[in-house]
Order: C-alpha cells, then sequence, then structure tokens
C-alpha cells in the first residue's frame, strides 16, 4: 500500500486523537467551572471588611495649640475639614493635610461643641449660647483651559439666638430644616427643656407665614439628664438619664407635646453617655458608661401603647461610650469610647465590622458619606484617614436564613424585601422564605405528581396491553417537551380562575373520584361474569376505567356549585375567610401542584417506566409460574428489583420541580410569604432570582444575594440529581446489558 | 372476594386509573390550547343587541354563562371601539336584551391602533374633486388600490428615511471615535464629518416634508363609520388593516379570511404593543436563537462524548464525569441564565466593551443582553443533552463492530467516522433535536440575557455588517410570558397568547415526535435481542 497515504492516515488519527481528547477534557471542565464561577461572585458577601490607613498627618501648624472638635472627608479622599474651639474651620487636602482654605466662623466667640447632621451639615454651639446650622461643599468646577480646581463653600448658615432666660443652658442642640421648622433645644440645670420652633409654612397661594413657638418640657426634672437628641424633622425628642432611664417625647407639634416613653432601660442604672439617631431615623442608639451599644425602636407594648424596647445589641466597648455617630449610607453606627477606640457596627445583621484606633487615643471621628473613608482626629490632633472597604455589611448568616427584629416590625421575623421607594430603608434578605417556597411548592407538586407517575409507569411496562404501550410512552415522553412557560401560562390565565370558580368541585373530587372507583370495581366485578366482556379485561382496563373518571369529573363540575350554595353560603372563599381565617389567593398551592406536577410527571414516568422494563423478565416470568398472581408479581418481585431506578426517578423529578422557573414565576403569585396554606401562593428561589435580577445593580449586596441563592439551588439539585445518577449507575452494573 | 383482593386485582385498576388521569391531564392541556388557538382567527358574527333603556350595543358574543346572582343567562361582549368607549368588553345581561339580531351589512374593521371596530359604514370623504360611485362596498373596492399604491408610497419615503438616519448615526459614532482616540483631534476630519452631517440634515428635513405631505394626502381617504347607537366615527383608510362583514361571509369567505389571518400571523409585524398583528419578529428570533445554539452547542457536545466514549480509559475519573455530565442536565436553567448574565454579558461582553468600542461607554455594547449571550447560554444548556444522547448512541454500537473495523486495519478515527459515526448518527439526531426542543421552549435564562418585549431590528438584516450579534431580540415563549402577564390588557391579549402558544405546541411537538420516530428506529436497528 502506498506508504504516503498510511502516513497520512495515522497521522491524521494522531491529530484526531489529541484534538479530540483536549476538546472532549477542556468542554467537560469548563462546563463544570460554571459552579465556581458563580460561586465566586457571592464570595464577598461573607468576606470581613477591610481596612486600610490611606495617610497619617500631624495637625497643620496653623491650628497648632487648638482643639479639634469635630473632622470630616469626602468619599473621593481629596478633601477632609475640620471645627477648632476657636470657631476655625479648616478645608485640608485629605492626603497630606494642607490647608486649602481656612474659614474664621466665630466673630470673638469660643465654640463649645460640634454635632454632626449627615451629608456635611452640622450645629455649632457657641459659647455666646448662639446655634448655628450650616452646610459646608466643596463642588469641583472647569476653567476655560479644562483645569479642575475645587471651591470651598459654607453653603448655607442659620443662627439661632438663645432663649431669653437668665441660665446657661447645659446642652443646645437644633432639629429640622431651616425655613420649615428649625428647632432649637436647651436642657436647663434643672433638667428642664425648653424647645423653641420657627415654623414657615406657606399656604396654597404660595404666602409664607412665620409663626414663633416654645414650650418647656418638665418631665426631665431632676432626673439628670444625660444625653438629648432629637431627629431630623424635629418630630421625636429622646433623652437618656443618668441612672439608666431613656425618655422620649412627640415634639412634632409643640402645642401638643406628648411624653411617649418613660422607662428604665438598663436594671443597673448605668448611665446612658451617648444617644445617636440610626439613618432612617427609627431607630435610637444608645452608648452607655459601661460600653454598651444598643438599638431601641418603638414596639407595640403589653398595653397596646408603642414603646421603645431594646432591639439589636451590638459589640461593647471596653468603656464608657462618648459618642455613636450613624452613617449616613445604611444602618451602620460608629462609636467612639473613652479609651478612644472606634467601633463600626451594623445594626440589622448586628456585626462587628471594624475597629479604629491609634497609639493614641482617637477623640473625634466620622465616617465620608457613602462609607468609603473613615477619619478621625486624636489627643494629639494627629488626622487619621482610613481606607474603608465595606461593601456588604447588612449581610450574616444570620439575617441569610435566621430571624431578624426589622425597623417597625413588632416581632423578629424572616422576611425578603429587596427594595423600597426610600434611601433610609432596611434591606431585608432572609432566604427563608424563598427557600421555604420552593419546597412547598415542590411538596404540593410531588403529591400530586408521584402516584399518577408511578401508577401510570407500572401499569403501563406491566399490565398494559403491548399496542397500546407503544403509543402511551411516546406520548408521554412528547409531554416532557412541553415548554414550561406554556404550562405555566395556562396555569395562570385559564386554570385558576377555573378553579377559583369551581374550587369545591375540585374538592368533591378528591373526595369522590376514589369512590366512584371502588363502586366501578364491584360493577365491574358484577358484569365480567359475561364471557363478551371478560376479553376487555386485561391490559384494556386504563380504557374501561377512564370513562368512569370523565363521569365523575363531569359530576363533580356540576354538583360543585350547588354543594357551594349548600354548606358554604355560594361562596367558599368568603366562608373560608370567616370561619378558618383563611385568604383565598387566586393563583395558590393547587395550581401549584397541577401546574408543576404536571410538569415534572413525564421525567417520572419516563425514567420509572424504563427501570421497571429493564427488570429481567426471567424474574417477572419465575414468579408467575410459581402461581403468584400479576399484582402479587409486581409488588413483591418487580417493584423491589427497580426500586432503585424508581427512587432515581423521584429523585430527578424533585430537582427538576425545585429548579422550575417559568412556572412558578407565573402561577404562584410571587409573594415571599411562610405559610404552609394550600390557598396562598409563594415565592420561590428561582421565580425570586428571575424577578429580581434584572433590577439588581451588579456587584450590589442584591446582585449577590440573588446568585447564593441560585448557588443555593444548584447545591438542592446537584444533591438530588447526584444521588439518583449514583443509584441508576449502580442499577446499570446489576443488570448489566438489561 | 378475599382472594380477589389477596391477588391485588383492585390496585392494577387503580394504577389504570393513574395512567387515565394523567392522559386525560395531557388530552385537556392539549385539547384547550388547540381549541382556544386555532378559534382565534375565525371571524364570528357580530351580534347587535337592543336594551330594555334603548342602548344598542353591537360585538361578538365572547361567553355565555349563568349570572352569578341568579337572573339568568348574561353574555360577554367584545364591543371593541376602544377608542369610543375606553373597555373592549361587557357583560349584558339576558333580561336586558329586547332584540338580538345579526345585521346584514355590520361590519368589522382591524385598525392599526385601538384594536377592532365594529359598526356601519356610512360613507366615504374623498380628497376634493374625487367622486366614487356604486354601493359602499363597491367605493371601497375601488378606492382601495389607491390606498394602498399611497402607502407602498410612503413606506418608500420611511426606508429613505432609515437610510438617512442610519448614515447619521454612523457619522455620530465615527466623530465620538475621532474624539476619543486622540487628545487633539484632527479637526479638519471632525469637521469635515460635521458637514457631512450638515448636508445630510438637509436631506433629512426635505424628506420629512415629503413624507409629511403624502401622509396628508393619504389620510384625506376617510371612512366614515357608525357605532350601533349611531355615533359617528372617522377613521382613515389607511388605518384599517382588514374590512370584513361577517354577517355577509359564506364558510368559503371566512377561511380565506382564516388563511389571511395565518399568513399575517407568520410574516407580519406585531401591532399594538404585541397584541395583535403577526409574530415575525419573534419566530424570527427564535429560529435565529436556535440556529447559533446549534452551531455551538451540537460540536462540542459531540466531541466530548466521543471523547467520553472512544478515547478516555473506562475509570472512577470517566465515571464521575459522566455522572457530573447528567447532573448537569438537570441543573435550573435560571441557574444557566445568572450564569451567563455574570459571565458572558458582563464579564466577557464588558471586556469587549472596554476593548473595541470604549468611545461608545457608559453605553454598553456588547456588555448588555443579547442574542449572542443568549445563545451562548443555551448552548451551555443544551451541551450535556447531546453530550448524553451522543453518549448513549455510541455506547449502543455492539463491541463487535469497532473491534472488526480495527481488525480490518482502519485506524480508530477512520473507525470513528466511516463506522461509529454514521451508526450512531440517528441517536445523535436525537440529541440533536431535543435539544432543539427545550432552546425553542425555554425561556428563564434568556429573560435575563438579552430577550426583549419589542425589538426594534431584526438580530440580522440588510445593513453592514448583516449579522448583528450583539442586538437585543424577541422569542415566541417569552412573547407568552409577556403578553399574558405584562400587557396593560390582559383579557384582550388572550387570543393571541393563545395562538402563540398553539404555534410554539406545535413546532416543539413535531420536533420531539421526529426525535422519537428516529430513536425507535435505531432502536430496532441495533439492540440485538434479549429474549
Amino acid at each position: 500500500m502506498n506508504q504516503n497515504f498510511l502516513k497520512k492516515i495515522k497521522r491524521n488519527d494522531r491529530m484526531a486523537r489529541w484534538v479530540i481528547t483536549a476538546g472532549g477534557v477542556s468542554i467537560i471542565f469548563s462546563v463544570i467551572l460554571i459552579l465556581f464561577l458563580i460561586t465566586k461572585v457571592t464570595i464577598p458577601l461573607f468576606q470581613d471588611p477591610t481596612k486600610e490607613v490611606y495617610s497619617r498627618t500631624p495637625l497643620p501648624e496653623q491650628l497648632q495649640g487648638q482643639q479639634v472638635l469635630a473632622v470630616g472627608v469626602d468619599d473621593y479622599f481629596e478633601n477632609s475639614y475640620l471645627f477648632t474651639d476657636r470657631g476655625t474651620l479648616a478645608f485640608l487636602d485629605a492626603g497630606n493635610a494642607e490647608i486649602r482654605k481656612l474659614v474664621q466662623l466665630s466673630g470673638g466667640a469660643q465654640l463649645n461643641s460640634v454635632t454632626a447632621l449627615g451629608n456635611h451639615r452640622y450645629a455649632l454651639s457657641w459659647s455666646d449660647e448662639v446655634l448655628s446650622l450650616l452646610e459646608l461643599d466643596f463642588p469641583p468646577f472647569f476653567d476655560a483651559d479644562g483645569k479642575r480646581t475645587i471651591r470651598y463653600e459654607v453653603k448655607d448658615r442659620t443662627d439661632v439666638a438663645p432663649p431669653d432666660i437668665d441660665e446657661v443652658p447645659m446642652r443646645s442642640l437644633l432639629a429640622g430644616q431651616p425655613g420649615e421648622n428649625l428647632t432649637r433645644i436647651d436642657l436647663l440645670q434643672d433638667g428642664r427643656i425648653l424647645i423653641g420652633r420657627e415654623a414657615v409654612e406657606t399656604d396654597l397661594f404660595g404666602n409664607e407665614e412665620q409663626t414663633l413657638s416654645s414650650v418647656s418640657l418638665e418631665e426631665g426634672l431632676g432626673l439628670g439628664i444625660s444625653a438629648l437628641v432629637a431627629d431630623g424633622q424635629g418630630r421625636y425628642l429622646y433623652a437618656g438619664t443618668h441612672d439608666g432611664k431613656l425618655l422620649s417625647w412627640d415634639i412634632g407639634d409643640l402645642e401638643a407635646v406628648e411624653q411617649l416613653d418613660h422607662l428604665q432601660a438598663f436594671s443597673d442604672r448605668r448611665r446612658i453617655t451617648a444617644l445617636a439617631l440610626v439613618f432612617g431615623d427609627i431607630s435610637l442608639a444608645v452608648g452607655d458608661e459601661k460600653g454598651g451599644v444598643s438599638t431601641w425602636f418603638p414596639v407595640v407594648g403589653d398595653s397596646g401603647k408603642f414603646q421603645l424596647k431594646k432591639i439589636h445589641v451590638l459589640e461593647p466597648h471596653r468603656s464608657a461610650v462618648t459618642a455613636i455617630s450613624p452613617s449616613q449610607r445604611d444602618k451602620s453606627l460608629l462609636s467612639l469610647d473613652e479609651d478612644g477606640i472606634a467601633y463600626l457596627d451594623h445594626m440589622t445583621s448586628e456585626r462587628h465590622l471594624l475597629s479604629f484606633f491609634t497609639d493614641t487615643p482617637l477623640r473625634n471621628a466620622a465616617l465620608s458619606v457613602r462609607g468609603h473613608a473613615m477619619i478621625a482626629a486624636n489627643d494629639q490632633g494627629q488626622l487619621s484617614l482610613w481606607k474603608v472597604d465595606n461593601p456588604h455589611p447588612e449581610v450574616s448568616f444570620k439575617t441569610l436564613f435566621g430571624s431578624v427584629w426589622y425597623e417597625s416590625y413588632p416581632e423578629p421575623d424572616r422576611v425578603w424585601q429587596s427594595s423600597s421607594g426610600s434611601d433610609d430603608f432596611e434591606a431585608k434578605f432572609s432566604l427563608a422564605p424563598l427557600i421555604f417556597g420552593t419546597l412547598k411548592g415542590t411538596f404540593y407538586a410531588m403529591i400530586f405528581a408521584i402516584p399518577l407517575a408511578l401508577g401510570g409507569a407500572i401499569y403501563t411496562s406491566q399490565f398494559c396491553n403491548a399496542r397500546f404501550r407503544q403509543y402511551i410512552k411516546p406520548t408521554v415522553e412528547i409531554m416532557a417537551a412541553i415548554p414550561s412557560v406554556i404550562i405555566g401560562f395556562l396555569a395562570a390565565l385559564w386554570l385558576a380562575p377555573l378553579i377559583e370558580d369551581r374550587i369545591v368541585s375540585i374538592l368533591l373530587g378528591v373526595l369522590f373520584v376514589p369512590l366512584s372507583f371502588v363502586v366501578a370495581l364491584v360493577i365491574w366485578q358484577a358484569l365480567r361474569r359475561q364471557d363478551f366482556l371478560k376479553r376487555f379485561d386485561r391490559g384494556y382496563e386504563f380504557l374501561m376505567i377512564l370513562p368512569v373518571v370523565v363521569l365523575t369529573a363531569a359530576i363533580v363540575t356540576v354538583a360543585g356549585p350547588l354543594v357551594e350554595q349548600g354548606l358554604f353560603g355560594g361562596n367558599f372563599q368568603l366562608w373560608l375567610y370567616n370561619e378558618a381565617g383563611m385568604r383565598y389567593d387566586q393563583r395558590n398551592s393547587i395550581i401549584i401542584a397541577f401546574a408543576l406536577g404536571f410538569a415534572v410527571i413525564p421525567i417520572i414516568f419516563t425514567i420509572a417506566e424504563d427501570a421497571l422494563s429493564n427488570v429481567p423478565p426471567s424474574l417477572k416470568a419465575a414468579s408467575l409460574a410459581m402461581g403468584a398472581s400479576r399484582w402479587q408479581t409486581v409488588w413483591r418481585v418487580m417493584l423491589p428489583s427497580a426500586s432503585p431506578g424508581i427512587f432515581a426517578a423521584i429523585m430527578i423529578g424533585l430537582g427538576r420541580a425545585i429548579g422550575e422557573t417559568m412556572i412558578v414565576l407565573m402561577a404562584t403569585g410571587n409573594t415571599p410569604i411562610i405559610d404552609m396554606n394550600l390557598f396562598n401562593g409563594m415565592r420561590p428561589l428561582s421565580s425570586n432570582i428571575a424577578v429580581e435580577i434584572p433590577e439588581a445593580p451588579v456587584g450590589g449586596t442584591l446582585y449577590r444575594v440573588l446568585f447564593l441563592s441560585a448557588v443555593i439551588l444548584f447545591a438542592m439539585t446537584f444533591a438530588f440529581n447526584t444521588i439518583a445518577e449514583i443509584v441508576r449507575q449502580r442499577l446499570r452494573v446489576k443488570y448489566g446489558r438489561f | 372476594m378475599r382472594k380477589y383482593l389477596r391477588e391485588g386485582e383492585p390496585f392494577v385498576w387503580a394504577t389504570a386509573a393513574t395512567l387515565a388521569l394523567t392522559l386525560i391531564i395531557s388530552a385537556v392541556l392539549i385539547v384547550v390550547v388547540l381549541v382556544n388557538g386555532f378559534g382565534v382567527f375565525w371571524p364570528s358574527k357580530l351580534a347587535q343587541v337592543s336594551l330594555t333603556d334603548g342602548q344598542k350595543v353591537m360585538g361578538e358574543i365572547i361567553r355565555t354563562e349563568e349570572h352569578p346572582d341568579g337572573s339568568g343567562l348574561r353574555y360577554q361582549f367584545k364591543t371593541g371601539n376602544r377608542d369610543l368607549y375606553g373597555l373592549d368588553f361587557r357583560w349584558i345581561s339576558q333580561e336586558h336584551v329586547t332584540l338580538l339580531e345579526y345585521p346584514e351589512d355590520a361590519v368589522g374593521l382591524e385598525r392599526q391602533e385601538y384594536g377592532n371596530f365594529y359598526g356601519y359604514l356610512k360613507a366615504f370623504s374623498l380628497p376634493e374633486g374625487r367622486v366614487e360611485a356604486g354601493s359602499l362596498k363597491q367605493q371601497y373596492v375601488e378606492l382601495l388600490p389607491e390606498v394602498q399604491r399611497r402607502m407602498e408610497h410612503l413606506d418608500d419615503l420611511q426606508d429613505e428615511v432609515m437610510v438617512l438616519s442610519r448614515k447619521m448615526q454612523k457619522i455620530d459614532l465615527e466623530t465620538q471615535e475621532l474624539l476619543y482616540e486622540s487628545k487633539n483631534p484632527d479637526v479638519s476630519a471632525v469637521q469635515e464629518l460635521g458637514r457631512r452631517e450638515a448636508v445630510l440634515k438637509e436631506d433629512f428635513a426635505t424628506l420629512l416634508t415629503r413624507q409629511n405631505k403624502a401622509m396628508d394626502g393619504l389620510e384625506a381617504f376617510v371612512g366614515i363609520f357608525v357605532d350601533a347607537a349611531g355615533k359617528e366615527k372617522n377613521i382613515p383608510l389607511s388605518h384599517i388593516v382588514r374590512f370584513y362583514e361577517p354577517n355577509n361571509m359564506n364558510v368559503l369567505e371566512k377561511l380565506v379570511f382564516y388563511l389571511g389571518k395565518l399568513v399575517e400571523l407568520i410574516f407580519g409585524e406585531p401591532r399594538e404593543s404585541n397584541t395583535e398583528g403577526g409574530l415575525f419578529p419573534a419566530i424570527f428570533g427564535t429560529v435565529v436563537l436556535i440556529f447559533l445554539m446549534s452551531i455551538i452547542s451540537f460540536p462540542l457536545g459531540v466531541i466530548a462524548a466521543v471523547y467520553l466514549r472512544e478515547y478516555s480509559k473506562e475509570g472512577p475519573v470517566v465515571r464521575l464525569v459522566r455522572i457530573a455530565v447528567n447532573n448537569l442536565a438537570g441543573i435550573p436553567s435560571i441557574v444557566y441564565g445568572i450564569f451567563g448574565l455574570a459571565f458572558f454579558v458582563y464579564g466577557i461582553g464588558g471586556s469587549i466593551d472596554a476593548l473595541f468600542f470604549p468611545e461608545r461607554l457608559p453605553n454598553p455594547t456588547f456588555g448588555t443582553g443579547g442574542i449572542l449571550w443568549a445563545s451562548l447560554t443555551l448552548s451551555l444548556l443544551t451541551v450535556p443533552v447531546v453530550i448524553v444522547s451522543t453518549d448513549e448512541a455510541l455506547g449502543a454500537i455492539p463491541g463487535g463492530i469497532r473491534e472488526g473495523s480495527l481488525a480490518l486495519g482502519s485506524t480508530k478515527f477512520q473507525t470513528l467516522m466511516r463506522i461509529l459515526l454514521p451508526m450512531a448518527s440517528p441517536g445523535i439526531m436525537t440529541g440533536f433535536i431535543l435539544a432543539m426542543a427545550r432552546a425553542a421552549g425555554e425561556v428563564a435564562p434568556l429573560m435575563i440575557t438579552g430577550v426583549v418585549k419589542l425589538a426594534p431590528a431584526l438580530p440580522i438584516d440588510g445593513v453592514f455588517p448583516f449579522i448583528h450579534l450583539e442586538r437585543k431580540f424577541m422569542h415566541l415563549g417569552f412573547h407568552i410570558f409577556d403578553i399574558g402577564f405584562q400587557s396593560p390588557n390582559v383579557e384582550a391579549a388572550k387570543p393571541m397568547v393563545y395562538i402563540t402558544t398553539l404555534l410554539l405546541v406545535l413546532v416543539v411537538l413535531l420536533m420531539s415526535s421526529v426525535a422519537i420516530v428516529l430513536r425507535n428506529r435505531m432502536k430496532k436497528r441495533y439492540t440485538y435481542g434479549t429474549f
């Protein structure tokens, strides 16, 4: 033979071997890679936040000798600023602390204290008892050459004169918005609180009317108030005392001030040293002399009244808490203690995120607006700037799976609510209701599917006439190919209204179909004595039973409304609500049982039928030859032999039901509730992904949590499928070529 | 009797009953789809009722049922005329009806907007100087060619507008690119582009005036219609898609009407936020998607299976891989979808944008869902199906055939190409068809990788470079979900959902039936008798 030709063939063969081997291996491994890539997206959820010192600089020379009262920084590590006791506001370069601009805020008075109100807004308390509200801004602008410079400005400054009293207030603070309801609150030496408000109301025609009102609160008299805070809108006022009491007032309308709370918050009478409102102004953060930080919000108590209640306890400090400042982005809190150590904690997840400290104790600390930067000044006036990487503070194992007491909820709960209209919303990422939804839907679907599919498979493979068998199996297989979107659409838009209309018929059917089946059997026993009917006996049973089922279905359909009229006053849904307190949803678990069940029946049927048909016929022949009846043969011989295959069929069906998306998306109503009620819907993991992923910002917490739910879904189906596969492989080995 | 129970005969009957129930449910599903789907286009008679309060209502009777308060029958009318009444449907109790008739001259109109119109043709309002003679119907027939000619002219103008706007868009992109690439761009080139754009803009303006004029000329042909109550409505003839008198049609005419609608369904563009008109973009999108999926998934699947069956050494590793592959076939499609989103769309697509189209950022080109990413995701989803079926087909070939071929001196590759693959081809084909059927019906992963409600352009068209893989697309399955669940008027959209469902069911059932027949034929050829 031609040597060249042989060489060519051999070369081709070698090449093919390489290509196929390399291709095959790489395809298989790249497909398996999917799992790892999805998991990779979720990893940042569980990583600890990190901090990194960006710069550490001494106080600029010009400011030496002055005491720093407050610091602040932007999110881009460009600009920082500080207030000193001499009333100087210094804008600094964040990197090297060079002074960019100095602003003298005072007209001679000393600055006593500075309170941050968030978003670069501050309330300043002067030694002449005047309070100032001001907002800082540093907008960039571009000149003609395109050079970028930053303008540093104090945007709005509003001064509020002290109340007309003889003494110097112990503490003063501002709340509300200037030009709307700016409120000045003064704590007097004896514990009285004076509130003065300058309210501006605009009527329909745009005329502004200014009213001044004031009130004096006497409830704090003699209690020794040690901390005081009001919310940003000037609606609520909170106070803490030396002996661990918490007080609160509704000061929304000064003419009708109402005390809301007066309770012993700490039984060991520890002194409350710091109060602050968590972002959103619902929760109150309380710091005490023992270093504890806890958050409180009003919950309906035993008396039916709203009362402050301790909800979350955060990482305790080792010494008294001196200040708490809330994050402006989420429900995180920055708390500073007497030792000069700052803790960053998240309220909802109760996670201790980071600790900040330097060689000398920190005295002032502040987060940037978006939480990317953290600046602090220590005892010696040294400024420290940290870069903070804290992408998902709200996620912890507990918030994902456990019960969490969310703001304004009456009790701890597992809730999924990923978004809301407002920015200060507390995201609720509990996967529990979704996992429950998946399991509930799967459970009802399997209850419906397993008996039908297995019964059908047993009958088709063992009892059915061979002529029918060769049609039934392909028919069922074709049913498996019906797109789930079609099943879902029919279930939601055709079946659901139908069942809502005829729910009683369905319930009757559950009762009467088996009953009529028994009756039909008895009648058949009588009839089959006739010889010509005997011919139809074996292998044709399902045809004989078909009219019975159809007839029963028709009867219950007609009888349903009559029974509803008689027993349930004509409206089952109303009866259900009044008598059992259950709500009837149109898209409920019955619909899911039918639709999802129908989607998995062909899968279970086909695999189970294969398993039964593959049992060596010799076993069957032997059993029948020993005189066993055909059912005894099936029950005692065939089913045990095929049981691994049947088990695999159920597992694969289960895996399919868990992962099915379109049917549950269309027919469940998508309400994330934990309720086993047959007449309610659910929200499974799969449809939750489909619903929410288009709106999830890439890399955000929601995005990663959705990937986590995909991983959970994957893990569930993977487990079921692997079990099934292993069992099937065993079966294959056991029965060899059969 | 006890013997009867012990022998378990009732249990046999019970299994028979479950099979019967399964078959009934399947049959009901198919029948519901067929009845609702096939019936959609058949023109139903227009009924006119006079009510006790003197009102007259005309429409198709959709449903007749017992009134819930037990006062007798009630009819659900599809009254159309959304622009006049605001609603498409109306319930009328039989007790309020004094007269039910089917007027011969009742007219149904399918319109470009506001859904159907039911009423009577009263007169025509034509451009000055034109007078038509004969009956109204004859006049309409004579006017139609003229109107159509003008509409075609308008379409031509519209095409020109599209060409011009595309040119302008291209210049815009070129300008962006020039400005992006260098700090101090070639001023003369930019100015040149600006000049060209100005010329185009001028052309564009004149074209628009011509278009407006043609439009005005066309809109002058107006039909004056009245509804059952006598309310007049002027409808430009160009807005009428179809004019018919259902009460005056014989079966043959109805059949022609039906076929016309069917042709429109398959080749027409959708109207009225997808609830009317055709499905062409959705069918086209589905076909392109399946095609792209196939050319990626089939070779990969076959190579992987050939490796597993013919080249790898049997052992625990291969067994594990096989379990993994079977397992992958069972992974939820939404998981594949979310992977496609992260890996293809944001990962690869984002990188392509950053490398090749940086001047268009932040508007994504490939970094957003598109038909390429959707088909890649789908091919990942279908690769296991192809692997499993090819693997099984190769495994079913008796070892003797391989040995025979090798013994005759052929190499392994020759054996594979000349003997094994041809013998396994029915099984492999089965895998392909099953994969295609799965791809046709799968919606969840597409929803997050690039399918849209209404795509402005097809993924393949006559504009360079002809195949636009980055474009978003429409899909039959998503169409069902979208118009059934996200359209503003679900009740009015139902017929369209049913017909789309019917189409999809037919396609998928046809494909799977072919697959099953192929497989059975193959089984017969290569299985050797067991007993």
